[in-house]
């Protein structure tokens, strides 16, 4: 097998690989590969180009690979190995039961991984996916998009700087609709999912021990709210922090479209930050014309503050080039889905789940 | 002993303890409503009865018995473990009571409060002006009416600065009962259980010591979850986790969840935003009603026409309840069930205007 370079790639002699080889992007381009042209893949597809990357595009179905390569001037690789012969990157955008097999094969195939997020469906699968990425010798990236986005950042660094103190009581809120996809949507199967706790929760809950540090007791209450044969579609999670830190992660699809709504408080020792999206726009419309009933599913405008998306595979490219770490480590995937996980057991059991420690 | 109250004769009143922040208010707006004569303040300490008695003109008593024999009714506004002993003095004297939140420090001390007026004959009434917030009311006509569909989840907050500054006995546990936990959990409580008409029967909840500078004397930090008999869940975020510098004291808000949608409620939000000095800081001075008027005023009428109060011991003894199990579950670091009147061994009873029952006092 050889790289896209032509050189010879041999699975599992990359061990400090990073070092020795070239690293991609450095001599031109990044050369991206994505993998799922979903919802998430075109919204990393337009990102990368926005950052004058022309990402090259695969999907079991050839037509929507096609249609979405259309959109953005892309290319589409009609196979895997053709997609890993030809990119630096794999940009692992499919189902999330997908991400593991996916991201174990580019690994295997000499590329660095970047992987939407949750990082798998289960906690054997991530913890393949970081023992493959490091046999390999390759750049391993969960893409946590909250750690981007400009409030969140700010709160964050708000609380390094000491301005409020020792976090104590954190609170989080990610209020929207039900993504409009069709019936017997993946989405919609929680054994492919995981449901609103892994595919909505997870970013809350990732941020929360971003900011408070790692968690170890999860409590979680879920409901079936819009449509009750349909599945849980609202859950809140109580997480014990090992700082002694506590907090309420709330995460629903049981408001009406086009609601969406996400806030936060963080209480310290010394002081409170408070944010809501609700009291955070800049620009208020109220337009007779093409009134707007949201889109397929709810995402944040965050068109006047930067997007976070941009700011994410930049960051991920960023490191890849140079060799420095993200702001966001492999393990830091693994953590909040090991998080995710117990909430949606104490949700379905109702018993405290008590987390082991992390992965070193 | 008190006397029959004849229709449209104004309701005498007093006042037991000010040693409560919320005394002062209580007072104003007593001596102020059309239907209620003020007729005095006592206190064991004969000065703060004084200087709560001054601002508005009525007198300082030093003996609870002269007064407890000029009034119809009390409100009780002590600090929290001394409800148990002013609501059993003021029943013995046939007065009927509304005390405030929470009813009592211990779920033993709350069924006390409530044999001891059902013993006496006398209508107790417990402090939870929230039922007369017209945003809590909104909510709770949403589900009534049907528009929010069937309530799935709620998810309250009420969060305020650390009470210490008005008096010292809330961050003493042996006169408060606790913390953060036993001073913001009831209101929501209460509501929940109201709009809900159901009772919780599991508890989890989480509590520290960080917020309010590492206070150390009971806890400022508190997450509660709870289930209701109904199948719906609801959080509370209890704590004390607004800053000195918070613009005001701190607030009482609701999302809910139903197969109707989504409701949410922000019960201060209606205030103004004043810019003052560097050393006045921001402060949001309210200009909605005040759900105390609503909750007197519903009091004067139960004195008045002797009937069982819209919030009646028993819902006061029911928060108590919950908060005892948030307690329980915060030292077994695990959910705990809560079965109505277990540990009180009181028989189970929905909340106030379930039964819409008219108990008639033998003594009138």
């Amino acid at each position: 097998m050889t790289d896209g370079g032509g050189r010879e790639v041999r699975p599992g002699d990359r061990a400090d690989s990073r070092s020795r080889r070239r690293r991609p992007g450095a001599d031109g381009p990044l050369r991206v590969g994505v993998v799922g042209a979903g919802f998430i893949g075109e919204t990393h597809v337009a990102a990368w180009a926005a950052e004058g990357i022309r990402a090259v595009i695969h999907d079991v179905d050839a037509d929507r690979a096609a249609a979405l390569a259309g959109r953005h001037g892309a290319r589409v690789a009609g196979s895997l190995d053709e997609l890993f012969g030809g990119v630096d990157v794999v940009d692992v955008c499919t189902p999330t039961d997908l991400h593991a097999d996916v991201a174990i094969a580019a690994v295997r195939a000499g590329r660095h991984v970047i992987c939407e997020k949750p990082m798998a469906r289960t906690l054997a699968d991530a913890g393949a996916m970081l023992a493959a990425a490091r046999d390999a010798g390759v750049r391993l990236f969960v893409a946590h998009v909250v750690r981007f986005f400009p409030e969140y950042v700010a709160a964050r660094q708000a609380v390094l700087d000491g301005a409020i103190g020792e976090p104590g009581v954190l609170r989080f809120t990610r209020a929207s609709f039900r993504p409009r996809q069709p019936a017997g949507h993946w989405f919609f199967d929680h054994a492919r999912s995981g449901g609103i706790v892994l595919d909505l929760m997870v970013h809350d809950l990732d941020y929360a021990r971003w900011v408070a540090g790692d968690v170890v007791a999860v409590h979680c209450r879920s409901a079936s709210v819009a449509q009750p044969d349909a599945g849980v579609d609202h859950a809140v999670a109580i997480l014990t922090h090992r700082s002694g830190a506590i907090s309420h992660v709330s995460a629903s699809w049981g408001y009406a479209p086009p609601t969406f709504v996400t806030s936060f408080e963080i209480a310290g020792s010394h002081g409170l930050i408070e944010h809501s999206s609700t009291t955070a726009a800049p620009v208020m419309a109220s337009l007779l014309a093409g009134a707007a009933g949201g889109g397929l599913t709810a995402m944040a405008d965050t068109s006047l503050a930067g997007d976070p998306f941009r700011l994410e595979l930049a960051e991920f490219a960023g490191a890849i080039r140079d060799g420095t770490e993200a702001r966001i480590g492999p393990a830091d995937g693994l953590e909040a889905l090991r998080i995710a996980l117990a909430a949606d057991e104490s949700a379905r059991t109702g018993a405290v789940v008590r987390l082991a420690r992390v992965v070193e | 002993m008190s006397v029959p109250v004849e229709a449209r004769q104004a309701v005498r009143i007093g006042l037991l303890s000010a040693e409560h922040v919320h005394a002062p208010t209580y007072l104003s707006l007593l001596a102020s409503m059309p239907g209620a004569r003020l007729v005095g303040v006592w206190d064991e300490d004969q000065g703060r009865a004084a200087a709560a008695a001054a601002p508005v003109s009525t007198r300082a008593f030093d003996d609870v018995d002269e007064l407890l024999e000029q009034v119809d009714g009390v409100v009780i506004a002590s600090a929290n473990s001394r409800h148990r002993r002013l609501v059993e003095v003021a029943a013995t004297a046939g007065v009927d009571v509304l005390c405030e939140k929470p009813l009592a420090t211990t779920v033993d001390d709350a069924r006390a409060i409530v044999d001891a007026c059902d013993r006496a004959g006398v209508r107790l009434m417990t402090a939870f002006p929230t039922r007369w917030n017209p945003a809590a009311r909104a909510l709770e006509s949403a589900v009534r009416s049907g528009a929010l569909g069937a309530p799935v989840f709620l998810e309250g907050v009420n969060t305020g600065t650390m009470p210490d500054i008005h008096a010292a006995w809330f961050v003493d546990p042996a006169r408060s009962g606790g913390g953060a936990v036993t001073d913001h959990v009831v209101h929501l409580a209460d509501l929940f259980r109201w709009i809900l008409r159901s009772e919780v029967v599991e508890v989890y909840a989480v509590a520290n010591r960080i917020l309010q500078e590492r206070f150390a004397g009971v806890e400022t930090g508190g997450l509660v979850s709870m289930r209701f008999a109904s199948g719906v869940s609801a959080t509370i975020d209890c704590s004390w986790s607004k800053p000195r510098s918070y613009p005001t004291w701190g607030g009482l808000s609701v999302q809910a969840v139903g197969t109707g949608g989504a409701f949410g409620i922000d019960a201060f939000r209606q205030h103004l935003a004043v810019y003052g000095t560097r050393e006045t800081g921001i402060s949001w001075p309210a200009w909605g009603p005040n759900a105390d008027r609503g909750m007197l005023a519903e009091f004067l009428s139960v004195v008045r026409d002797d009937r069982e109060p819209a919030v009646t011991g028993i819902d006061g003894l029911r928060a108590v309840e919950i908060v005892d199990a948030a307690y329980r579950s915060i030292a077994a670091g695990a959910p705990v069930p809560l079965r109505v009147g277990e540990r009180a061994g009181v028989a189970p009873s929905g909340p106030a205007d379930e039964g819409a029952t008219t108990r008639r006092r033998a003594d009138r």
